[in-house]
């Protein structure tokens, strides 16, 4: 007991006993609001701390979402350095009516005519970029490639011309394998696998042994028939072997010495295909574009990308406006 | 934790096993126990104040209100503990409380002799000792330093004598001389208490 009750018990009069009285009443009314007030602080601390966390949650999860719809669309964007068929290439015929981007993608040639029997075609409408399209608005905006140019110093030797052709055919070294409309049977399976592992030198090798085996294989069935003809008439003339014209074959080799840096023996390749499939010509296209530059035929190699450039349907004409760029 | 625990509210009826805990807590003026009673009684308050077609602030003024009735209740030992849960109670002072709300706000524009009646003991109670709590804060103003921090951390803040002598809260250094100083300005705020009374007759 304190002093001042105490006192109140003992020598206050009743004014002051009712005085005291008032005074605890007030005491504890404010020690209950003051009480109240804290247990409110306290919920309005928790509220906004719980609204805080709320936010921070949202955000970091729609900073995720973010960061996986930039992975996944910049993923898309850079994926498809493969581009799909091309029926208009500049130098095919030209289609009887206007084809989807899914129709380019599937539809195969009827026929395969001599590259000099194919006519120019018509202007058609041009159709959205099969290649890149979700950069069909920015004209000249595409991705950087896939792979680097091949080592044309390794190749060449040291020399600062090398260097720079080497830097400059990385920006638009626009190649992949399996070339497009290419079907590759079981014969090439053995080159195949080592040009999807990118090691060019060995799957050359393995291609010159294909060539080799089907060149030897022909050999003994032109001496059979021959054979043939001269126990029938011993005076006929007999069939000479004919050089080997797989077309396939010849494209797989060029693609291989293209992607070694040899393109001058890359452009000899590409020039005894003798019916190319008209699927394969824009690529093909390309590809002796990169060539020629390779071979240091500069100018023939503007010519062809301004070829290509100038094409508005040409799946590569992007990149070639961009190699025409550069080599300014 | 969980990450829906840690994006809602804590709960603060979590720490009370039953009741009777809660209940004890209550007793004690415990932060968490009160914001547990609240908490439970919150949806009550916004049901009330919808029927009663109060305004939609009201809910704050009524649970705070109701808290205070049911809080001096508890401290004075007009409710015990019967098992319930203490929540049911406040609603039952809020039901009163809203009614008086009701009430107030129809004395503007009809005779208070209407409703004479209808005075409940609790909220006078409650109103008195609002004003007692408004007359003791002019008194301690009036008292000034140290008296008024002697009294307010004592009487209304709850904090004990050693904690105050530690913290240094005032300029007494010993529990003893803080009790001394603390008795002689209740006497002071006692004779201030009675000389209003005096002079308001009252």
């Amino acid at each position: 007991m304190e002093d001042y009750e105490q006192y109140l018990n003992d020598n206050a009069d009743d004014y002051e006993r009712r005085a005291a009285a008032q005074v605890l009443e007030g005491l504890a009314g404010l020690r209950l609001e003051a009480k109240l007030r804290e247990v409110a602080a306290e919920q309005a601390a928790q509220h906004r701390r719980t609204i805080w966390r709320r936010l921070l949650f949202t955000l970091a999860a729609l900073a995720f979402l973010a960061a996986v719809a930039y992975w996944f669309f910049s993923k898309n964007v850079s994926t498809p350095s493969v581009p799909p068929i091309e029926k208009q290439a500049p130098s095919s015929p030209s289609p009887s009516k206007k084809q989807t981007p899914e129709q380019y993608k599937l539809e195969k040639p009827r026929e395969k005519p001599p590259i000099a029997q194919i006519k120019p075609q018509e202007e058609v409408p041009v159709p959205p970029d099969p290649i890149f399209p979700t950069f069909a608005l920015q004209d000249e905006v595409i991705p950087e490639p896939l792979h680097a140019a091949p080592d044309l110093v390794a190749m060449r030797g040291q020399g600062e011309a090398n260097a720079a052709l080497k830097a400059l055919l990385d920006r638009f070294w626009y190649v992949n394998y399996p070339p497009f409309g290419l079907k590759i049977d079981a014969t090439y399976d053995s080159a195949d696998q080592l040009l999807k592992k990118r090691d060019f030198s060995a799957a050359y090798l393995a291609l010159e042994q294909i060539e080799q085996m089907q060149a030897d294989s022909l050999s003994l069935r032109i001496a059979r028939e021959n054979q043939k003809l001269l126990e029938k008439d011993p005076t006929a003339s007999p069939v000479a072997a004919s050089p080997l014209a797989n077309d396939t074959l010849l494209y797989l080799k060029a693609y291989c010495l293209l992607e070694m840096g040899e393109g001058q023996e890359a452009i000899f390749y590409f020039s005894r295909m003798r019916f190319p499939d008209p699927a394969w010509i824009p690529q093909l296209t390309w590809y002796r574009a990169l060539a020629l530059l390779q071979a240091d035929k500069r100018s023939e190699a503007l010519a062809l990308f301004n070829t290509i450039a100038v094409n508005s349907v040409h799946p590569y004409r992007r990149q070639a406006r961009k190699a025409l760029k550069l080599l300014q | 934790m969980r990450i829906t625990e840690w994006l809602t509210p804590s709960n603060p009826c979590r720490q009370f096993e039953n009741n009777e805990q809660l209940f004890q807590a209550l007793k004690s003026l415990n932060n968490s126990a009160i914001r547990c009673v609240q908490n439970k009684a919150m949806p009550s308050a916004k049901k009330l104040v919808e029927q009663y077609k109060l305004a939609p602030e009201s809910v704050d003024e009524l649970l705070n209100q109701s808290s205070l009735i049911f809080l001096r209740k508890i401290e004075d030992g007009s409710y015990q503990f019967q098992g319930h849960a203490p929540s049911s109670y406040l609603v039952e002072i809020m039901k009163r409380v809203a009614l008086s709300m009701t009430r107030k706000r129809q004395t503007t524009y009809e005779s208070i002799e209407d409703h004479h009646d209808l005075h409940d003991p609790d909220i006078e109670a409650s109103n008195r000792q609002r004003e007692s709590a408004e007359l003791v804060r002019q008194f301690l103003g009036q008292m000034g330093e140290p008296c008024e921090s002697v009294i307010r951390l004592h009487h209304i803040e709850g904090y004990p004598d050693d904690e105050v002598v530690r913290q240094g809260w005032t300029r007494y250094t010993t529990t003893d001389s803080l009790k001394i100083k603390r008795s002689d300005c209740m006497k002071k705020l006692i004779q201030i208490a009675r000389q209003w009374k005096i002079t308001n007759n009252i």
